[in-house]
């Protein structure tokens, strides 16, 4: 059973008489497997939140449809299995920490007799204990990510729905946050995170997507996204001819101390080049595909560069 | 209904802690006082000019006793000085509850909006009819304190100033309970829609108060004014136990049909 399935998800906001309509996303196709860790890329109104909102139902597609657990996003009972942390968490700021969770836990079904006890424990998980008892509107924003973290785990749920989680949080709460999804991903939860921070999302996604303009781009594995793109043919020796040959292709040919490294941007291109090698008897040492940083990979997708 | 209470209950909770709000209420509350403390010392007023005026006379005629004439004039008098008190104690008080009560119902759900509170509470298994009566329902329940506060201070009022109550004051709490929870409903409904400010002035001034029978608008739109008790009260009028039952029935009517319009609205609403 997928956790969040879309088919042809799109949201386009209706301009008035004179403007422009603006596509926020477009025919999304995804995925997401119970138990996986789903990375959710893509730059600044590449509709990632419109996405998460369109998930939520806060908002409605112009087209398409969303699954929840297999269920239409439209049916309530399904967010018994979700906890949802949004960008920017706006708390109800009349609420002591405590009681606020209270509040959700209750509004969450979860039973009044292990309340107390599952408030204490996630307000300790965060780092939230001393506090407590303090007014939510008091809290530092870090603080805030942490209480809305918190809210988002109460009722222990198979689906989380992430977004920007870390934005707000220290060094040291960005380690935490690593640490509670590697639990929740040993538990085999399912978390989908939306986030920038790429080397956050490297070390915990088992997959990853990259939308742009609205636009799925690519998604995958992160060996499945850096698979196939170059590769590294090590070679002894090189005949004159060859050389010629290679240098006719766009292959990037380097010689260190007498071992010749023939860099092939594409599977097309290796093709070609492994055809050439045959063709001369060419001894290939060694074939190393090139694995690229999801930094990398999502630069490459979104056609820009990071800048220094 | 577990969930459509809590809201509710958050809805209070919150209602409770807005700065507005409580301003609001002070300064009805204080208006209230205001008016009631000038408006007794207006009846005082009568009452000794009466006593100075019925000196000169016995002073004049050398006896003790007053003409039946007289006792009756003041009588009549302090009966006029007494309505006139309670039915502007009451004007105020319902001016003042409908002024809170517009601000309650039209930012109730708009406010959850504009904020971004209501992402996290809609995350939650609450449903959006849920989320909308539980958040009317905490407006109700703030106006039911606001009508208790203000049937305890007729009567504390009329108690400190031995003034008797004028038996349409009994009914009045009661009907402008009704009025205000008519207006709050009409100005969530219209909240989805626009601005809460325009949403309150639009719902505050679309009583069919300015149309008489035969236009369309006196039939559609709310009848406010039926609600009014001031006249009953002024002229210490009766108001029988029929009349009221129709009204309630009315109120109950016009709630149930703006919320349910609220309803269909707020399930297609968009909440960023």
């Amino acid at each position: 059973m997928a956790a969040i399935r879309t088919e042809n998800l799109s949201k386009t906001y209706r301009a008035g008489l004179s403007g422009k309509d603006t596509v926020a996303v477009r025919a999304l196709n995804l995925d997401v497997k119970e138990g996986e860790v789903f990375g959710f890329l893509g730059p600044n109104g590449a509709g990632k939140t419109t996405t998460i909102h369109l998930l939520l139902n806060l908002i409605r597609p112009t087209g398409g449809t969303a699954f929840l657990f297999d269920r239409p996003v439209t049916e309530t009972e399904v967010h018994r299995r979700l906890g949802y942390l949004p960008e920017s968490v706006n708390l109800h700021d009349y609420y002591r920490g405590r009681t606020l969770l209270d509040f959700y836990a209750a509004l969450c079904g979860v039973p009044p007799a292990s309340r107390a006890a599952r408030v204490s424990e996630l307000l300790k998980l965060l780092g939230l204990e001393a506090a407590a008892d303090k007014v939510v509107s008091k809290y530092s924003k870090g603080m805030a990510q942490r209480i809305g973290f918190a809210q988002a785990m109460l009722h222990d749920p198979d689906l989380l729905i992430l977004d920007e989680p870390t934005s707000s949080l220290d060094p040291v709460g960005r380690k935490d946050f690593r640490d509670i999804l590697i639990e929740l991903k040993r538990r085999g939860k399912t978390v989908f995170i939306s986030s920038h921070i790429l080397s956050e999302v490297e070390s915990v996604c088992d997959r990853v997507a990259i939308l742009q303009n609205g636009e799925l781009k690519r998604v995958g594995t992160l060996r499945e996204l850096s698979a196939g793109r170059s590769t590294r043919l090590i070679v002894k020796g090189l005949p004159a001819a060859v050389m010629e040959s290679l240098a006719a292709t766009t292959a990037q040919v380097t010689l260190i101390q007498g071992q010749v490294t023939i860099r092939c941007a594409d599977e097309t291109l290796r093709q070609t080049v492994e055809a050439l090698l045959r063709q001369h008897d060419v001894e290939i040492v060694c074939q190393e595909i090139e694995t690229q940083s999801l930094e990398e990979i999502f630069f490459s997708t979104i056609g820009s560069q990071p800048k220094p | 209904m577990k969930t459509i209470l809590l809201i509710a209950k958050d809805s209070v909770r919150a209602l409770l802690h807005q700065r507005l709000l409580l301003g609001l209420m002070l300064a009805s509350l204080a208006m209230t006082i205001f008016f009631s403390i000038t408006l007794g010392a207006a009846r005082k007023s009568i009452n000794r000019s009466f006593a100075d005026g019925q000196t000169a006379t016995n002073s004049f005629t050398g006896t003790n006793q007053m003409s039946e004439t007289d006792r009756r004039r003041f009588q009549d008098q302090m009966e006029t000085a007494s309505s006139a008190v309670q039915a502007s104690f009451y004007q105020i008080a319902s001016f003042g509850g409908s002024i809170v009560a517009l601000f309650i119902f039209s930012t109730a759900v708009s406010g959850e909006i504009r904020r971004g509170t209501i992402r996290l509470t809609l995350s939650k298994p609450v449903s959006r009819a849920a989320f909308l009566v539980g958040k009317y329902l905490g407006g109700v329940v703030v106006m039911a304190g606001f009508a208790v506060i203000t049937s305890l201070a007729i009567l504390t009022f009329a108690h400190s100033q031995n003034v008797e109550l004028s038996p349409a004051i009994k009914w009045a709490p009661w009907l402008m309970f009704c009025r205000q929870l008519m207006l709050g409903s009409l100005a969530m409904l219209l909240s989805l829609f626009m601005h809460p400010i325009t949403a309150s002035l639009l719902a505050f001034f679309a009583g069919n108060g300015f149309y008489s029978s035969p236009n369309p608008l006196y039939f559609v739109l709310p009848s406010y004014k039926d609600f009014n008790v001031f006249f009953q009260v002024l002229q210490g009028s009766l108001m029988n136990f029929r009349d009221v039952a129709f009204l309630s029935l009315y109120a109950i009517d016009f709630v149930a049909i703006m919320l349910l319009l609220a309803l269909w609205r707020f399930r297609t609403k968009e909440l960023v």
